[in-house]
């Protein structure tokens, strides 16, 4: 555990406070990842710093092109706000997957992305979203596309004390599918999933976003399979091809929750099925 | 070790007290202020033993630092009463449906219940299945327990 917790109260009395911290320190949002690796010994940071409550990051707002999360926004808070039920259904799709109820509670995406797992719901969900990250140290400010904040497992492109301020996700009005594979039907951690954004006119699909959780060394973003879905006509024969490209896009390993061979077949099953359930 | 002073409410009393930075809100529970109602099994968040209720949304304590209570309000079992001060409905009902064996798993498996029925008072069968999800019970089976929250949500409601 460590020896000091900070609880600034806002994002300047953070910047404020940190070179007075330890140098050995980490952000603590809803602990539910950081708690969990320090009981394991594998966090061992002398200084945490909790964000958790800090109004910034707090709170989902609307501008005429997005829907802003804050990072600290509450993954059970997302289905019952307003703009994410009605600009966000693949991540409002995602929620019932992640975790269990009291986690969600609790864990916040700010972290999901941070933790930067492969099997992250919540991060999966957004990259499908197309949503962009947007970052803070001290009075500089940065923002980049979600599917690019990661550059392994656990590991990102976050700068020492760089802060996720929350995430953009466009408002387009679209469609969309979360399926998960895990042990059981709630509360597991994926072998593999499918995150599927879609703007539909009839039948055609004029745009697809295909990510997939657990299946590549990163929340991988699809790129030729949603390019390739991009002007198809909703059918049983695109669903095939699409499922046999995403196959050839993912890298998926085997440990002890999967095999790779087993991974990559389902994420061809799950692409297709989401595709089947836009359809119906 | 550096104290931070803790200011919340706990079971409806204010509370100011300095506690090291390190503490884990199940441990500041337990062993700071004796509440041994709340407890530890899997210490991961998988089991749901340590369930408690801040501002009212379930959360398990073993997975937080007490830290992040600063501000806000914990109801542990304890803190569920009746009307009356005495049994809490929930309690009155697990023991009526003999939900409880073993009783570890029971303060969690109420603390959930207790949250769901306050944010939807007409749970369905299936909803209490899920917002149960994270609570795991290894004597008495679940089907004595989804009784027992149905019989307090339809009482609740009459």
């Amino acid at each position: 555990m460590p020896e000091f917790i900070a609880k600034p109260a806002s994002l300047k009395e953070l910047w404020k406070q940190l070179p007075s911290l330890p140098a050995s320190r980490r952000y603590l949002a809803g602990g539910t990842d950081l708690v969990t690796a320090d009981n394991a010994g594998a966090e061992t940071s002398e200084c945490w710093v909790d964000i958790g409550d800090l109004p910034e990051l707090n709170g989902v707002r609307e501008t005429s092109s997005a829907v802003f999360i804050g990072s600290a926004v509450k993954v059970s808070e997302l289905e019952r706000s307003a703009p994410v039920r009605k600009w966000c259904p693949v991540l409002l799709a995602a929620v019932p997957h992640f975790a269990s109820p009291s986690l969600r509670n609790m864990a916040t995406l700010g972290g999901n992305a941070a933790n930067a797992s492969p099997c992250a719901d919540g991060v999966c969900a957004l990259v499908a979203e197309d949503a962009c990250v947007s970052l803070a140290l001290g009075g500089k400010r940065r923002r980049l596309p979600l599917k690019d904040l990661f550059s392994g497992p656990k590991r990102t492109a976050l700068k020492k004390d760089e802060l996720i301020l929350g995430f953009e996700v466009p408002k387009r009005p679209h469609t969309g599918a979360y399926l998960k594979l895990g042990p059981r039907a709630r509360f597991g951690i994926s072998k593999a999933a499918v995150a599927l954004a879609a703007e539909l006119s009839g039948r055609r699909l004029t745009r697809a976003a295909v990510a997939l959780g657990s299946v590549a060394p990163v929340p991988l973003y699809a790129a030729r399979t949603s390019e390739w879905l991009a002007g198809r006509t909703l059918s049983a024969e695109t669903a095939a091809a699409a499922a046999s490209l995403v196959m050839s896009e993912v890298s998926p390993i085997t440990d002890a929750r999967s095999e790779a061979a087993y991974r990559r077949e389902m994420c061809g099953v799950l692409l297709s099925r989401a595709l089947e359930s836009l359809a119906a | 070790m550096r104290p931070f002073a803790l200011k919340c409410k706990v079971n409806g009393l204010d509370m100011e007290r300095e506690i090291p930075s390190s503490r884990s809100l199940l441990d500041f529970i337990r062993e700071d202020l004796g509440l041994k109602g709340t407890k530890e099994g899997c210490g991961e968040g998988e089991c749901g033993a340590c369930l408690v209720l801040l501002d009212g949304k379930a959360v398990n304590s073993c997975l937080m630092m007490a830290v992040q209570l600063h501000g806000k309000e914990l109801v542990t079992i304890e803190g569920l009463k009746g009307k009356d001060g005495g049994l809490h409905p929930l309690q009155k009902t697990f023991m009526e449906e003999g939900a409880v064996q073993c009783g570890f798993c029971t303060p969690g498996l109420i603390v959930a219940s207790e949250a769901l029925l306050r944010r939807k008072p007409d749970a369905t069968l299936e909803d209490i299945k899920q917002e149960l999800t994270g609570n795991l019970c290894r004597c008495t089976g679940y089907e004595k327990v989804l009784s027992a929250v149905e019989k307090a949500r339809d009482e609740r409601n009459a």
